[in-house]
């Protein structure tokens, strides 16, 4: 199965949680190809396979060629986690031109680049397979400061259940996960001790705690959830 | 086989239904909504399986293109008229 933006983060932890669960992985990163081979070994020395596709998901030719080509030559994915995601944070009257669209066309942008190569190969062929999708609490209840991220982690919710619509009857369950405040590099420049104190849980959560119900989501137990957005967030935002 | 049929037994294929049999079939009972129960995306793989079975092109009107998917028979004379029998 497939992981965006697995080199770090939440994503990595997903597929290093899939892989101990018994499924192949295909990682895909961006910039850090370094990273996301060492992952690779990380997941061959647990005994299943990976392999590393390079690509920006807000590029549209890029994502067509490059998983087409894949699909082609491996196979179609089980299971796709769109993890990959950017933030570039600023209020919104000082916001520059460049902060939205690139925040809007990788997050946004990417659910289609990413899904539109996959989703009717996995029609045609039957694959009655599962699509996670990674917003936020930020797309939940906005967030000063990302009125960017809001749009995109809020569009993402919206894509999300639309699809699960059009798939629904083909077996192909899409779900939504939206994490709260995660231990993770996009989270590292936070006042950790202040926004603590807004989390009922007054901590934290882990990326493993994320990636077990990516885990959960992929398996056949959950074969009849769909459309839905769950929250991971110590109870942030209800 | 009356082009009727061979329609019937492209639509099961191509969409895989399990379950149903070409007398299940009415030649003009709509194949969308109800009837069949069919949606657009398997508009898109009945419409590609007809490309590849008979060589028909389906045109970008969608309004046009509905006419022709609604049942059978309007498949099968939209067939005859662009193929021949």
């Amino acid at each position: 199965m497939l992981v965006t933006g697995s080199s770090r983060g939440i994503g990595r932890a997903s597929a290093l949680y899939l892989a101990k669960n018994g499924y192949d992985l295909v990682l895909h990163c961006n910039k850090n190809t370094k990273m996301a081979n060492d992952l690779k070994d990380e997941i061959v020395s647990l005994g299943r396979k990976a392999r590393v596709l390079q690509f920006d998901i807000s590029n549209r030719e890029e994502c067509k060629n490059v998983l087409s080509e894949d699909i082609e030559k491996n196979g179609l994915y089980y299971g796709v986690v769109l993890n990959a995601g950017i933030a570039k944070d600023n209020v919104f009257p000082v916001m520059e031109d460049r902060e939205w669209d690139s925040v809007l066309n990788t997050n946004l942008g990417g659910f289609y680049n990413v899904l539109k190569p996959l989703v009717m190969e996995m029609i045609s062929q039957r694959m009655k397979g599962r699509i996670i999708t990674m917003s936020s609490v930020s797309g939940l209840m906005g967030n000063r400061g990302q009125v960017n991220y809001s749009a995109s982690k809020a569009g993402i919710i919206g894509a999300t259940k639309a699809l699960a619509q059009e798939l629904a009857k083909r077996g192909i369950t899409v779900n939504c996960i939206a994490p709260g405040c995660i231990e993770t590099d996009m989270t590292s420049e936070l006042p950790v001790d202040e926004v603590k104190k807004m989390i009922p849980m007054k901590r934290f959560g882990k990326p493993q705690e994320v990636a077990s119900l990516v885990n959960y989501l992929m398996s056949e137990d959950a074969a009849y959830i769909t459309g839905q957005v769950i929250s991971v967030n110590g109870g942030l935002y209800q | 086989m009356t082009i009727e049929n061979e329609v019937k037994e492209l639509i099961i294929k191509a969409l895989e239904l399990e379950d149903i049999e070409p007398s299940d079939i009415e030649d003009e009972a709509p194949l969308f909504i109800e009837g069949l129960g069919l949606d657009s995306i398997d508009a898109l793989e009945l419409g590609m399986a007809l490309k590849k079975k008979y060589n028909l092109k389906m045109g970008s009107d969608k309004e046009e293109n509905k006419k022709y998917f609604y049942s059978v028979k309007t498949l099968a004379d939209y067939i005859r008229s662009n193929v021949g029998e």
